[in-house]
């Protein structure tokens, strides 16, 4: 019996072959209570697949494409927003801090950057003074200038070459007495020509002097 | 063969970005899946939507879809995860005894197979089966599909999918038992 009521499932997956159908409806027929069985499972599936097939409506198809279409603008929309669109921007005490204190270390880092590298003076203190070095050289392929306000690194204060081969730099000194010398090439070690004085660098080499005066 | 030679032309115009092309493909099977999602939802409205985010999802993924399937499973799975999705959490679930009280309410047996309340009896009937059994009998028995391709599109085995249609099936016949939808079709 429970043989047959997998077999009846078989039949109507369709997967019965018909030699087994005929047998099996035979067993059916002779069964009140598997004919029953087969009865109304054979009608639940005849309703289900007789049941009416539903259509979508006839702006489907306009439908769906105007939505891609919106999707497809709202989308450009949305990246060309990105960059052009206006903001309003919501501030408070603290993000202006944080702004103002960012715009500072910019600016100070553009124009260490520009005058050459990591001098280690603050360019925002109020004492310092710019103090301009210039160093004639026509046929050098690089010079820096290397002393007390940079550690003496040579890649520091790297120079700008000008008309009429000058290199030239600016620095931002505090007042004091500054020991340097220019770096040609990379390894040249050459004192200032036209320092204000001159010390001994107890290597047998004179390091030029540079004094910065208060304002 | 010539109906899928053409609507993998008609996918490859539409990576190309010929969105109009899709149309044609949309048109072709916007009665299938709209069918199969108001059998899964009972509801026109919500079926509607559905459907429609069906072929949404089917366009933005066409670069993904490959040609060695028919464009109708692959439109078939993706409506059936939609379906489910929105089934997901929405339906509170029915306790097997009141299913046929559902499925009576609806149905008059005065009435002839085509009425409209008997055609709700139907979809009651539908609606009061367990998701995964439902999703069965309307693949099986509404979209006339084999267990091979219905396993494509569920994306399970074709034993488990005969046990569930195999269920659904003694479900549908205890639900539709006395609503006077068989009557009707005598």
């Amino acid at each position: 019996m429970d043989n047959d009521r997998e077999l009846i499932h078989k039949l109507l997956d369709g997967g019965l072959p018909s030699d087994e159908t005929a047998a099996l409806m035979k067993r059916v027929n002779s069964d009140p209570d598997l004919l029953e069985e087969f009865t109304l499972l054979k009608e639940a599936v005849t309703v289900i697949e007789k049941s009416e097939r539903k259509q979508a409506s006839a702006s489907f198809t306009s439908d769906v494409m105007r939505r891609l279409s919106s999707g497809a603008k709202a989308e450009r929309k949305g990246w060309r927003n990105f960059f052009f669109g206006e903001r309003i921007f919501r501030w408070n005490m603290a993000y202006a801090a944080a702004a103002l204190l960012l715009a500072v270390l910019t600016a100070g880092g553009i124009y260490n950057f520009r005058s050459g590298g990591q001098i280690p003076y603050s360019a925002l203190d109020k004492s310092a003074v710019t103090v301009k070095f210039n160093f004639y050289s026509p046929d050098a392929k690089s010079v820096s200038v290397a002393g007390d306000f940079n550690k003496w690194r040579t890649d520091a204060g790297v120079m700008r070459r000008e008309e009429g081969g000058i290199w030239t730099i600016k620095i931002p000194l505090k007042p004091g007495a500054y020991n340097y010398m220019f770096v040609m090439n990379g390894d040249a070690w050459i004192t200032d020509p036209e320092a204000a004085a001159y010390h001994d660098d107890g290597f047998g080499y004179k390091n030029s002097v540079v004094r910065v005066d208060k304002l | 063969m010539e109906i899928q030679r053409d609507e993998y032309a008609l996918i490859k115009e539409c990576v190309d970005g010929n969105a109009e092309a899709y149309a044609v493909l949309v048109d072709r099977y916007k009665d299938m899946i709209y069918n199969i999602a108001y059998r899964m939802l009972g509801d026109a409205d919500t079926a509607h939507d559905m459907a429609q985010e069906s072929f949404i999802s089917a366009y933005a993924g066409l670069k993904k879809f490959k040609n060695d399937s028919k464009f109708s499973t692959w439109l078939y799975s993706i409506a059936v995860n939609k379906c489910r999705d929105h089934l997901r959490g929405k339906r509170p679930h029915v306790p097997i005894d009141e299913i046929a009280e559902v499925a009576c309410s609806a149905a008059n047996p005065e009435e002839g197979l085509q009425s409209r309340q008997m055609l709700d009896g139907i979809q009651n009937a539908l609606n009061a089966l367990p998701d995964n059994y439902r999703e069965a009998i309307i693949l099986k028995h509404i979209e006339g599909l084999d267990y091979k391709e219905m396993g494509t599109i569920i994306g399970i085995d074709a034993g488990t999918l005969k046990v569930r249609t195999h269920r659904g099936r003694e479900m549908l016949k205890k639900l539709l038992k006395g609503t006077g939808v068989f009557d009707g079709q005598r």
